[in-house]
């Protein structure tokens, strides 16, 4: 069972009571209508896919049912940090 | 042809009249039984002051801590466990929500020296730590419950009514099950 650190809740909480939520720091346009089609296709289907550190959404469903980030390592399944949504990322940090 | 088990439909009306169910857990006592009837309210709001103030109550400042029977629940979410018919004001013209859900959820009380264990069947909070005053929302099993610390050994059970005869008839197999085993 992975421990999963809320920066809500401030403590380590079992990773059933988490859901996944995507990549993080997805801008989302402030004119959709603007968009060309290969814009609009970048927004909402193209994604990063590293091998390694990743920034990504996650939602403590089950407990305070916050949207929080994380950077979590897609080989090791390790969590470096995870912080509240509107933060900026840590330095160094996949985006 | 699938049968569905008694078990799985026949505790639709625990809420009211169910017995407490003793046993052993761990080779430790364990007595479940539902919770005494209270009302329940959900309290939402960005400003914690704006909702202290619309229902004439302290709210806790910690998530995960209780005061007064109140518990907060997330960084703009409270949950109110109160002596039945207690009404709270509803904030009319601020921006809060105060809204009575008495009817949502239905309450287990665990008790015993046992009842973590019963609790950590299903249960992977570490609830070794969980001291009286605090409550939270997690899950037993796959099932979305809140469990509140009450008193030493001593665990109320918040889970949605839909959901309440599953829980119910899961704790009480756990300690049928666990006392055969001991
Ligand atoms: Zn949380």
């Amino acid at each position: 069972m992975i421990l999963i650190h809320c920066p809500y809740c401030e403590e380590d909480r079992p990773e059933v009571e988490f859901t996944y939520g995507g990549q993080a720091h997805i801008a989302r346009p402030l004119d959709p209508a603007a968009l060309d089609d290969a814009e609009w296709e970048s927004f909402l289907y193209i994604r990063s896919n590293p091998r390694g550190r990743h920034a990504e959404r996650w939602r403590h469903a089950h407990g305070c049912a916050r949207f929080f980030n994380a950077i979590r390592d897609t080989v090791t399944d390790r969590f470096e940090v995870t912080y509240k949504a509107g933060e900026q990322a840590p330095d160094g940090a996949a985006r | 042809m699938l049968e569905i088990a008694p078990l799985a439909v026949a505790g639709i009306d625990l809420a009211t009249g169910t017995a407490a169910v003793n046993g052993m857990v761990s080779g430790l006592p364990v007595c479940i039984a539902p919770a005494a009837p209270l009302t329940r309210w959900s309290l939402r709001a960005r400003d914690a002051g704006a909702l202290s103030a619309a229902i004439g109550r302290a709210l806790p400042d910690r998530i995960g801590v209780v005061i007064d029977g109140i518990a907060r629940l997330g960084p703009d979410e409270w949950y109110a466990l109160l002596p039945e018919g207690t009404v709270l004001p509803g904030g009319a013209g601020l921006p809060v929500s105060v809204v009575e859900v008495t009817a949502r959820a239905v309450g287990f009380t665990v008790e015993g020296a046992g009842a973590v264990a019963a609790l950590a069947r299903g249960c992977p909070l570490d609830l070794a730590g969980f001291a009286p005053g605090r409550a939270t929302r997690t899950v037993f099993e796959t099932v979305e419950v809140q469990i509140w610390a009450t008193a030493p050994e001593t665990y109320h059970v918040e889970v949605w009514r839909s959901f309440a005869p599953w829980l119910w008839h899961s704790l009480a197999a756990g300690l049928a099950l666990t006392a055969g085993l001991d």
